[in-house]
Parts: C-alpha cells; structure tokens; sequence
C-alpha cells in the first residue's frame, strides 16, 4: 500500500469513526461525498456514456458519491431514488441546468453534456438536502484538444 | 418482495421552469459588419457592441435624460438572478458585464456560465443559456464575465473553463463550440468578444497561473480558428531578446489579453491591451523588458500579426497589466488613441504607429517610479530582495483598473475612474508549476487611506479639468452622453450622474450593491434607458479590501425618466 493510500485509510477510519459519514451522528447531516463512493460512467461502442446514481434510503447521499467520466461528452445517467423521501437533483449540463424530480422509489433519466476536464458539483436542491449530505460530484478526466493547448514545451506539474 | 420503481416526470431544462418567453425576436439577425461600423451615428438607439462603438469611447449619442431632467431619473425595471447549488468561486462572483442592446432586446452575460436575454423595454427574461463551469477552474480574480457579441443572428460567449460559444440569438441555443484555451495549464476566459468583419476576436486569460498570452480570432460562422497571436515571442522571434536567452521565462511570460480592444477600420488595426509579465512581482528569473507584456499592441485584424507596440511599464515589478481600453479620437487630424494605465500614467500616442505624444500622471500618489514627458521609465520602488517588505502606489490594481473610462465629443474630456491605494509586497520566489498561482511574491492591499475619484482630462492638454472625488475609490466603468452626464457607479451601491462639464453631482440611486460593471444607454419607442448590472465581488482583496464585506448581488437595473 502506498503511503498516500494508507493516509487516505486512516482519514477514511478516523471520519467513521467520529460519525461524520453517517447521518445525524457527528453532525446534524453527513459530511459531502463521504461514504458514498466513486464509480467510472461507462462508454459504450458508440462513444456515449452511462452511470446509474442511486439514493439509498435514510442515507441522503448519492451513490456512488463521485462519479468518473473517462472524458468529456454526453452521458446519460439513470438516477434511482431508493428512498422513502422525495428528493431531486439539479445537474450541470451546457445549455442550461438540469432538474430531475425523484418521488419517493421513482426512477428518472437525464442526459448531461459537460466538456471537462473538471469536475462538477450537483445537489438535491429543495429543504436543505444539500447540507444533508446530497451533493455529488462528477468528475471529467482528460485533456484540451491539442489545437487548444498553448504552444510551449511541456511544464511541470506538480 | 421487490418494489417496481415508479417513472419520474421527465427531466427537464430549468429555464423552462421559469416565467420565461423562451425565445427572443430575430433582431439580431440583421446585425452586420457594417452596422456595428456605423453603430453610434447609425443606430444610436443601440448598443451592440462592448464599448458601444469600435473607437471604445463608451459614449452615447442620446441625450433625452439631460441636466435639467435627470434628478427625476427612475426605475423602469430590474433583472435579477443568483447563484444556485455550489459553483466555481462560490465567494467571487459578480456581475461584471456589459450589456448589449439591439432594437429592444438585451443580450448580458453573468458569472458561471450565464447568458441571458431580456426584453430590454420590461425586463423580462426571453431565455437563458447556462455553460456547465467546472468547480475547479483557475480562476485569479473572480468568477466573472464582461459581455457577449452580437452579430448575424448569434450571440457569442467566452467562457469560464475557456471556451468560445456562438448561440442562437433567438432560442439561445449552441450553435458551435470551440475550445479556446488549456485549463489544465492555468488558462481561463473573462473577455467580451469582438466580432469585426466574419471573424469574432477572443483574448486569453491566466497571466496570474503563468500561462502564455494569446489573442485568437474564429469564423463567426464555423468557430474554426483564423489565426492566433502570441503575445509572448518564442526564441528568434521579434521580442524574444527581451527575455532571457537560456531560460524557460517565455514559456510562462503572461501577457494575456482579458479585456476587450478597440479597432480602426482605416487603419485595419485591433488595439489590444496585454497583461503582467509572470511571476507578476520576481523579476529576477525574467530580465529584459518582457514585451509584450504590459503593452498596447496594434494587431493586423486580417492575419493577427503585430503591426506595433508601445509598452507602458516594461519589466514590470508591480502587476500593472494595461488590459484597459485604448479610447481612439482624433485631434487637429491625426489618429490618436488615449490610454490610463494601472501604472498611474495617462498616454496619448498616435496610434498609426504608436509614436508617444503625451504622458501625464492621473493620480495623486504615484511612488513606484516615474515616467519623463519623453516616456523614459525609472523604477524607485519594487519588491527585490526576498522577504523584504516595499509599499508602493498605486497597488497592483493600478490608478484604474480594468474598468473604462469614458470620452465625450461634446466636452472633449475624458473621464476616468480613479482608484488611489497603495499595497506592501514582498518577493517570495518560488517553482513554476503548471496550473498553480504564481505570483513570486506575498502581497497585502491597503485597506485603509485609500481614496477614489471621477477625474475628467482635457484630451488637448492631457491636464486635469474636474474631480469629483470619493472616500473610497471608484472601481467601476463610466458611461458619457450627449447630455452632457457621466454615469458612475460606487463601490458602496450608488449610481451617480455627474454634470459632464463640472463633475456636480446631479443624481443618485443606491442599488444595494457594489459596482463593477459598465454601464450602457439605449432608446426603445423614443424612451431612453440607462442600464447597470450591479453585483459586487471579483477579486476585490485586490482592488479594495477595505469593501470585502460588501454585499454581493446579482441585478440589472435599468432607469428612465417617467413616463408623461
């Protein structure tokens, strides 16, 4: 195990441990993207992209909490409501917002565009859902076009 | 037992949940090459492009609301809107644009990806478009936007995460997408473009992140890239021996090109402000002049080749960008163009060659250097030693920031917004790493003992005519009318009106929030309107930290007189 994966356990034991993935334990609500995992879209042979975000019950979460698009496109997302509250989620997409309304156990699809590299923050945004723990992150790997990029040699990262 | 899962009502956009038209009158469709040539005789009722008119003089030929009527100068409507969910620079955003009008509809831009446009008589909204921003964009100085274009039936957009968008100026719709910049190397997008023949003309942003400054020019049809002009040379280009010869320092040189320029058709000229050298305040692993940073530099708007440049602070050591307009005019026949640096000095220079003419002052304190009636620069004080602290005015948001000034035929005075704050900088050298701020210094504006003024300059004598002055400085673009008033928004919320000919102040209207925007005038029906998105923010720990605790806000409002 590398040294940043072993911190990673550690700060992942010590935020259990006091609660702060759980729902009114630590805190009043959960904190954001803990405990809700990550998982890569999936692309298919036509070079589309799809994820399935669920809501489990009493969590208020999104899971997985981080979603990982291999580049930037258009993704569909099957969002499940597997909760016994209604809750919603209103995502980022170029052209506008998008709002899906989530009743209680009800299924929606939506259909996002997003350019990346990035990553994108999207939430449940009625009562305080938010605060509660139901923002997710979307997170859009790769680069520019190369005609986009600046003419230098390559520079150092960190 | 499994539960069957209940469909969702469909997904939907959520402009479509708002009291929204949805589409807006094909006025834009008309909007020619030569219409925006002609724009302030042509077509005084509008506004269609940044500064009004291609010459930047953000004056307006309308002159309904006069000094007689203008203390009866009312509400006629206000846009407003806010932020949702969690968005890029969630403490920084404002409203920092200019709004366009033609023929009764408003295109304006706002923070994070908006573009909206709005019946410019009622002020309501006809659509919305919204680019996706990602959270993470570098972002130095605020999650901003300063306009849009017009032309041929689309509105073009340059965005946060570096994008330039042509949408349908009826429906708001994407027409094309180009990827203008490299966010993984620092890049963003802040500009108004400027469409000039069927080209539209976008500037780069990210001299704070070390990022190489362009300045690019696409088919306004296609988005397809006509050329792009480097403001930092490479190695063996015209420049190049003001950088070190063995260094990367060019690769990381800054120079960007955030604000809008002004163009003269005659002489087929762009005139493009560029931005501070990088690292902004270590000047030691960049010696030379570093051109063509901190410059004006006269563009061939047909191939993008550099025609000419003046710099106005070479080696900088203080972050004074000179991004801020070039006010082009004429005076006993000859093509001039009028310039107030951040650097405190107000220039005049003939602007088919770029030959000085006059430099002046135009703030009370002025201690970094000085520069001689013959443009000859000598700097006193600068950050040099590391870790040793220097005070030096004006502060690294310079004597006027990027917001404009303003010039009035009718008065032939120009009339600046005046920011007077010093700032104590330390060198604090450190790597360059690609994407990560590098300033080379530890850097803390005044916030106290600072002050502000509306300063108007005779544009024959460069001298100072009028002041109207404030406690804190003015930080907002100005707006000159043929009747006879300058518009000026304070950092405290009020919008003033100001006796073009004596700086009297003859009106005022608290908006509630802070002004760093710019203003603009149009007519629809034979009523004329003045126009000020108000929303306080950007990168005010810059340009005044003394206000960080203003209220952010996010509205438009629009005045008139009342209706007989």
């Amino acid at each position: 195990m590398t040294t940043a994966k072993r911190e990673e356990q550690v700060l992942s034991e010590v935020v259990s441990e006091l609660g702060l993935d759980k729902q009114n334990r630590a805190t009043i609500g959960r904190l954001l993207t803990h405990g809700g995992g990550l998982a890569h879209a999936e692309e298919g042979s036509d070079g589309r992209m799809r994820a399935t975000i669920r809501i489990p019950e009493d969590e208020l979460i999104y899971e997985p909490s981080i979603l990982v698009m291999p580049h930037g496109g258009e993704i569909d997302i099957e969002l499940l409501n597997d909760d016994t509250n209604t809750h919603c989620a209103l995502l980022p997409s170029n052209g506008d917002y998008v709002w899906q309304w989530l009743p209680n156990h009800s299924r929606g699809t939506v259909t996002l565009d997003l350019d990346g590299p990035g990553y994108y923050w999207y939430s449940s945004n009625v009562g305080n859902d938010e605060g509660k723990g139901l923002f997710g992150a979307i997170v859009v790997l790769g680069d520019v076009p190369a005609e986009a990029r600046l003419d230098r040699p390559a520079q150092p990262r960190v | 037992m499994t539960q069957e899962y209940i469909d969702a009502p469909p997904a939907i956009k959520l402009g479509t949940s708002t009291a929204q038209v949805g589409t807006a009158p094909p006025v834009a469709k008309d909007v020619t090459y030569e219409r925006i040539l002609n724009a302030r005789e042509g077509e005084p009722q509008n506004w269609i492009s940044y500064y009004g008119n291609y010459d930047g003089q953000r004056y307006s030929l309308l002159d309904q609301i006069n000094t007689e009527n203008v203390k009866r100068l009312s509400p006629a409507w206000v846009f407003q809107f806010g932020s949702q969910g969690l968005h890029a620079g969630p403490s920084t955003y404002a409203f920092e644009a200019t709004p366009l009008v033609v023929d009764g509809v408003m295109y304006v831009s706002g923070w994070d990806g908006w573009v909206w446009a709005v019946d410019a008589k009622t002020g309501k909204q006809l659509w919305q478009y919204k680019h996706a921003i990602p959270f993470d964009v570098s972002l130095c100085c605020g999650n901003v936007n300063r306009g849009v274009a017009v032309a041929e039936g689309k509105v073009f957009v340059a965005t946060l995460n570096a994008h330039v968008v042509a949408l349908d100026a009826e429906t708001g719709e994407a027409l094309w997408d180009t990827v203008h910049g490299d966010v993984r190397a620092g890049e963003s997008a802040t500009v108004a473009p400027l469409v000039v023949k069927d080209m539209v003309i976008v500037g780069s942003s990210g001299g704070e992140f070390g990022s190489r400054g362009h300045l690019d020019a696409y088919n306004i049809n296609t988005g397809e890239r006509v050329w792009r002009c480097y403001m930092i040379p490479k190695p063996g280009e015209p420049g190049s021996e003001t950088w070190p010869a063995d260094g990367e320092a060019w690769q990381r040189g800054g120079g960007n090109c955030w604000v809008t320029g002004t163009f003269d058709p005659e002489l087929n000229m762009l005139f493009w402000g560029t931005g501070n050298p990088a690292p902004d305040f270590d000047g030691e692993v960049r010696e030379g002049d570093n051109l063509f940073t901190d410059s004006v530099v006269a563009v061939d708007v047909d191939n993008g080749t550099i025609q000419w440049h003046y710099q106005f602070t070479p080696h900088d050591l203080w972050d004074y960008d000179s991004n801020m307009e070039s006010i082009l005019f004429e005076q006993d026949g000859r093509k001039l163009l009028a310039h107030f640096d951040k650097n405190g000095y107000f220039f005049v220079l003939d602007r088919t060659n770029g030959e000085l003419v006059r430099v002046t002052p135009f703030v009370d304190r002025i201690t970094w250097g000085e520069i001689d009636a013959n443009g000859n620069v000598t700097p006193k004080i600068y950050p040099e030693k590391e870790g040793e602290n220097v005070h030096f005015y004006p502060g690294p948001a310079g004597a006027k920031e990027w917001t404009h000034a303003a010039y009035s035929p009718r008065t032939d005075l120009f009339y600046v917004p005046v920011q007077d704050t010093g700032s104590t900088v330390a060198r604090r050298r450190r790597e360059f790493k690609e994407g990560i701020p590098y300033w080379g210094a530890a850097v803390t504006v005044d916030s106290e003992d600072m002050r502000g003024s509306v300063t108007a300059f005779s544009a024959s004598t460069s001298e100072e005519v009028w002041r109207w002055e404030n406690e804190i400085p003015m930080c907002a673009s100005v707006l000159a009318t043929a009747g006879d008033l300058v518009f000026a928004g304070e950092p405290s919320g009020e919008f003033n009106a100001l006796d073009a000919r004596t700086g009297e102040l003859l009106w005022s209207f608290q908006c509630g929030s802070g002004h760093h925007s710019s203003p603009v005038t149009y007519s629809i029906d034979g009523r004329q309107y003045v126009a000020v998105p108000v929303g306080w923010g950007s990168w005010v720990e810059g340009f005044l930290p003394g206000m960080i605790g203003g209220p952010h806000g996010a509205g438009l409002f629009v005045f008139a007189l009342p209706e007989e």
